[in-house]
């Protein structure tokens, strides 16, 4: 018999606020000593009432909205229980009865066309303590940094059936939300998270197998893995009997390529959600919801569409620059300023990228100004400073976001000289103290005149014009 | 209601009653669910927008800015034991 996987995901991203979600402690603890970001009410003292953070409502609207939910205007926080000491407070502070957004779907692509996944909800919630198991035998210790970050959690409908299409909705989600500036989502730093649910089912069937679930994978290798092992496994019980699948919570063991039984499934009645009394409910007014729908970003395959069609862009340029908003964002504030989209283009990917890359920060994490790269083309293309200049100067303003393109290559003495009589007389003595090279390139070698022009560019720091070097350097040439 | 609902709901509340007291708990459910069903019968709510609150009162929110107010020395002044600057608790493992 053929069988057809069924999976659900519910994906944990933390949104991108300076501060947590209920009080004003940071909401950044990379790098913190250990409850050093905390206060009474993300310790869970008594008494203490949560204030809610409204860019955690911007940011959950923005999500539903990229994702196609319906925006719920009355939203509310809801209380789940349960004991651990994670959560001071003994109760996560979630929504369950009105989430923000719901209803949604999430398009991806597939060998069979395009596929949409349903989005059943997405809820803000508050992110519980880190524990650290390993510094005594008998204790575990507790950092409380972590506690009331903000998060959403997206709910997707059992709509997925293999982990190609998990991976292709995560990259969706991922790409989305970045757009939408909400979220890092980077699994390795684990602002996102994932859990599957997943069950199989003869193929036509409309009924639903006995799901197990599996928590928070934190690499989407790991999930395809765990999908492919966990799909096994299913298929294994149900047709040779070896085991009796339970509706349970399971762990997945990357290293060993297994999955172990955690605990059996909670229900929802097992968390004894009732609302929150300290949080009235969030009333989104018309004002507040315009001014989110006014601000959502264009989409990557608009921006694709639009550089293609209508800036003249190839189609991997134009896949390059869309990979990222912040590449995007450059790109577009270049292009204004120098008035060339294929320039542009150009730096972004050969250099920006680049030199992305050999720092080890993601496309989001560019902090160079599109309107600076933009005056520092025009610099290039008007002959005032070479290229190899150029780059030195892109290169620091990674350092230095107020770099001024003009007086730093000044400064730096990167302007190019139209002083005939200093390149003539580097010349004359670049010619004069090479004689062989000079023999070489009358001999017909080509690649001697590289030479002798390289050095001749050496010695003038790059400030010159090529073409200018180039004439001066055949006539010096052309004498001795 | 049922005795097998019932006992998971004793189980979550912390509470155990006694046989009269359980018989007393199904009877009440029983009626406020036939309570239910008149209402339902009578009433089409399809339409009806969902009641969110009690009093028509909305939260307030805040600035997204972060202020710290508290040192980690008087937040645990009341703690049984840190280390490091963590609490401690007894091990937990799953």
């Amino acid at each position: 018999m053929r069988y057809e996987t069924v999976i659900g995901l519910e994906v944990h991203v933390e949104l991108a606020t300076d501060s947590k979600i209920f009080c004003s402690c940071s909401a950044h603890s990379y790098g913190a000593e250990p409850n050093d970001h905390v206060c009474p009410a993300c310790c869970g003292m008594p008494g203490m009432l949560p204030v809610v953070n409204r860019r955690v409502v911007d940011f959950g609207m923005k999500a539903g909205m990229m994702l196609n939910c319906h925006i719920n205007r009355v939203t509310t926080f809801d209380k789940k229980s349960y004991y651990y000491p994670d959560l001071p407070a003994a109760y996560q502070t979630t929504q369950w009865f009105a989430p923000v957004a719901v209803n949604g779907t999430v398009e991806i692509d597939t060998p069979a066309g395009k596929k949409a996944i349903r989005i059943k909800q997405i809820h803000m919630e508050e992110d519980a303590g880190k524990l650290v198991h390993d510094l005594r035998e008998d204790t575990t210790h507790v950092d409380f940094n972590r506690t009331s970050v903000p998060l959403i959690e997206i709910v997707s409908q059992p709509d997925l059936s293999s982990a190609a299409e998990v991976e292709a909705y995560l990259e969706r989600l991922k790409t989305l939300l970045r757009y939408a500036r909400v979220a890092e989502c980077e699994m390795a730093h684990g602002t996102m998270r994932c859990d599957v649910n997943l069950s199989i089912r003869p193929e036509g069937s409309t009924e639903y197998g006995v799901r197990t679930e599996m928590k928070n994978m934190n690499s989407i290798e790991a999930i395809k893995r765990a999908i492919e092992y966990e799909t096994a496994r299913h298929i294994d019980a149900v047709e040779n009997g070896t085991e009796v699948l339970v509706q349970e919570t399971r762990r997945w063991d990357d290293v060993k390529g297994k999955s172990y039984a955690m605990r059996t499934k909670e229900t929802a009645g097992d968390y004894r959600y009732f609302p929150d009394p300290n949080v009235m409910p969030v009333v989104i007014d018309d004002e507040w919801y315009d001014s989110i729908a006014d601000s959502l970003p264009e989409l990557p395959e608009v921006k694709f569409e639009r550089y293609t069609s209508e800036m003249g862009l190839g189609e991997y340029d134009a896949e390059q620059l869309t990979r990222s908003i912040a590449l995007c964002e450059c790109f577009e504030s270049a292009v204004e300023v120098c008035g060339s989209a294929k320039d542009a283009a150009n730096w972004v990917i050969s250099e920006i990228m680049s030199i992305l890359n050999t720092k080890g920060m993601t496309y989001d994490m560019l902090t160079v100004n599109g309107e600076t790269l933009g005056r520092l083309i025009v610099l290039v293309r008007d002959g005032k400073v070479g290229r190899a200049n150029a780059r030195r100067i892109l290169a620091d303003m990674f350092d230095d976001a107020t770099i001024d393109p003009e007086a730093y290559a000044e400064k730096m003495g990167f302007i190019v000289s139209n002083d005939t009589g200093l390149i003539e007389s580097v010349v004359k003595a670049v010619v004069a103290a090479d004689p062989a090279s000079v023999a070489a390139y009358k001999g017909g070698r080509e690649k001697a005149l590289m030479a002798l022009f390289g050095k001749c560019m050496k010695e003038l720091r790059g400030n010159c014009d090529p073409q200018v070097l180039r004439v001066v350097l055949l006539a010096e040439i052309e004498k001795a | 209601m049922n005795r097998e609902t019932l006992r998971r709901l004793e189980m979550l509340n912390q509470l155990s009653l006694t046989e009269e007291q359980k018989d007393d708990v199904i009877r009440f459910f029983d009626a406020r669910e036939a309570d239910f069903e008149v209402i339902d019968k009578f009433f089409d709510t399809a339409d009806v927008e969902r009641m969110v609150h009690v009093m028509p009162v909305m939260t307030v929110v805040r600035e997204d800015k972060v202020i710290k107010k508290f040192e980690r020395e008087a937040l645990q002044q009341n703690a049984p034991e840190t280390d490091e600057g963590y609490w401690c608790v007894p091990r937990v493992l799953e």
